[in-house]
């Protein structure tokens, strides 16, 4: 899937990688990747800058850690993370249900 | 070619397309490392041989100037933070050295505009609007850059030229400041009170020298922004 397409909904999947959990960068990408079976294929390169501007607006908060004999950032959902992540929820399930259901096929009429 | 070295070869290209403050770029290189050391780990662990899994891995991640476009507006708006929370922190304390100086001084400090006091410097009708003014300006920019550059970021714009023009307000502030101080040595030198201005106009011609270079900064980094 091109990046283009997804553009709109990487802070939302991104938010959604870290609602089990904290994570660190790669290992949110892995998430996207693994999550869609292949479809999402950002470049890695991306992920970071997303995670940046969202822990500028307070939705994750990153920190470094040990782990595995390596420094990682690690990043977790803050209380407005979690509910950014509920409204996204929300508003998807809405968007979603009126674009499958306007281009769903119309049974063709059946003429007489 | 190493892993090490392939890493640092694709964060050389990284670094050299961002500007902006050493300590933030630092933090992204570093993340940005510890992502590629994850990335060729995984192609290891994936039977892999050194070489191959470090050029997969840095391909993954992509046109590292691309990503150093990308992480521009982050290191943008921290510059431009980092020059506001600075000026709303020293804002303060030049006012309190002025105010200290003015009250030590032999100036009769009346309800009244200052240029109505008695003993006021000569070029108060001019100098205390010009500083007036640049100090409302300086606080509305100063406020606005740490409101849109904090949680505020998802739904306002923010421009490094908030920044860069709070930066200018406190530098034309502390000059018209400066210029009354001088008006008043050039007339009547003896009516000010030298330890207490001294104090005043040393921390005027220090914040305007780092507000200057801040806002230079901020302007520098914003015309990298595409």
């Amino acid at each position: 899937m091109r990046a283009e397409t997804l553009k709109g909904h990487l802070d939302g999947l991104l938010l959604a990688s870290l609602e089990a959990g904290p994570r660190h960068g790669y290992a949110i990408m892995e998430a996207l990747r693994a999550g869609s079976d292949g479809q999402f294929d950002l470049p890695t390169g991306t992920v970071y800058p997303a995670l940046r501007r969202l822990e500028r607006a307070g939705l994750i908060q990153g920190t470094w850690s040990e782990g595995g004999g390596r420094q990682r950032r690690v990043y977790e959902l803050t209380t407005a993370g979690r509910r950014a992540l509920a409204d996204e929820r929300g508003t998807w399930r809405e968007f979603s249900a009126a674009v499958t259901a306007l281009l769903a096929p119309v049974p063709r009429p059946v003429t007489p | 070619m190493t892993s090490a070295a392939g890493v640092e070869a694709y964060l050389g290209v990284v670094a050299a397309g961002l500007p902006g403050p050493r300590r933030a770029r630092d933090d992204i290189l570093a993340e940005l490392r510890s992502g590629l050391l994850d990335a060729i780990e995984a192609r290891r662990c994936a039977g892999l041989p050194a070489r191959s899994a470090t050029e997969a891995a840095i391909s993954e991640f992509g046109d590292p100037r691309q990503v150093a476009r990308s992480l521009r507006p982050h290191l943008a708006m921290t510059e431009a933070r980092r020059t506001a929370l600075t000026l709303a922190a020293t804002g303060p304390v030049v006012g309190l050295l002025w105010t200290l100086a003015a009250l030590a001084s032999h100036v009769a400090i009346r309800h009244a505009p200052p240029w109505h006091w008695a003993g006021a410097p000569p070029l108060s009708p001019a100098a205390f609007p010009a500083a007036g003014t640049a100090i409302l300006i300086v606080v509305i920019a100063t406020l606005a850059t740490i409101a849109v550059t904090g949680p505020l970021t998802r739904w306002l714009p923010a421009s490094p030229r908030t920044a860069a023009t709070a930066g200018i307000g406190a530098a034309v502030a502390d000059l018209a400041i400066l210029a009354l101080l001088a008006s008043q040595l050039a007339s009547a030198p003896a009516t000010l009170a030298p330890f207490p201005v001294a104090a005043a106009a040393a921390a005027s011609v220090t914040r305007l020298t780092l507000a200057r270079r801040a806002a230079g900064r901020c302007l520098a980094i914003r015309s990298t922004l595409t």
